[in-house]
């Protein structure tokens, strides 16, 4: 015993209503499988754990506290070392002649 | 493609440049999933015209591939190797075991029978 078409077109539409699907009797192409898709970008970019707790972010944070970077501190006083012995870094040159005298030597 | 990339390091593995092209990837996937998953859909929609879906087609073609899904890979988070990464852990064959000999991943335990 075959049941009626619009029995079955009427028990399509009380599912769609139930289920929040579209209704589409002729099943044409409508690319709502697309919109029902989760959007999955917000769980694949945090694959890789945070950069937290950096000093300068610590510092920014709490502008109030003293925070010691124990590298930068070192890196300060070799530099404080150097210059005193006379190994610092050379002027940065103002004028074309200034940096001209270098290529002279040559 | 640097021009996505962050100006300072925000990931806090070690900054591997395959890791960081792909943390770079996957931000800028995210940021533009919606916008793909839209150009799809009047793609995919057959009663939309065929000059409209044409156009969105094209579109989608001249997005940049950093904005594409297959241009992401799972790597290991500490030692940026691309195969043999167990992606329920982040971290590539060797470096799983030896973080789950030494016990920093809860719940492995060497199987022995």
């Amino acid at each position: 015993m075959s049941v009626a078409r619009d029995r079955i077109l009427a028990l399509m539409r009380t599912q769609c209503s139930i289920f929040n699907t579209t209704y589409n009797p002729q099943r044409l192409r409508l690319g709502s499988r697309i919109l029902h898709q989760r959007l999955k970008g917000p769980s694949v970019a945090e694959y890789y754990p945070p950069r937290i707790g950096a000093i300068s972010q610590l510092r920014k944070l709490y502008p109030k506290y003293d925070i010691l970077d124990e590298k930068e501190e070192d890196w300060v006083e070799h530099l404080n070392v150097a210059k005193s012995r006379g190994k610092e870094n050379p002027k940065k040159k103002k004028t074309a002649a200034e940096s001209k005298k270098f290529t002279r030597k040559r | 493609m640097s021009q996505f990339r962050a100006k300072k390091l925000d990931i806090a593995t070690i900054p591997k440049i395959r890791n960081l092209r792909d943390h770079t990837k996957r931000k800028v996937y995210a940021e533009n999933e919606p916008e793909r998953q839209a150009l799809r859909y009047i793609i995919r929609n057959t009663t939309f015209p065929q000059r409209v879906r044409a156009q969105a087609q094209l579109q989608l073609a001249q997005m940049h591939c950093y904005t594409r899904f297959t241009q992401i890979k799972n790597r290991c988070v500490l030692g940026g190797r691309g195969r043999g990464v167990f992606s329920d852990f982040r971290l590539g064959r060797y470096q799983f075991r030896i973080n789950a000999l030494a016990g920093y991943l809860p719940g492995v335990k060497k199987a022995s029978w």
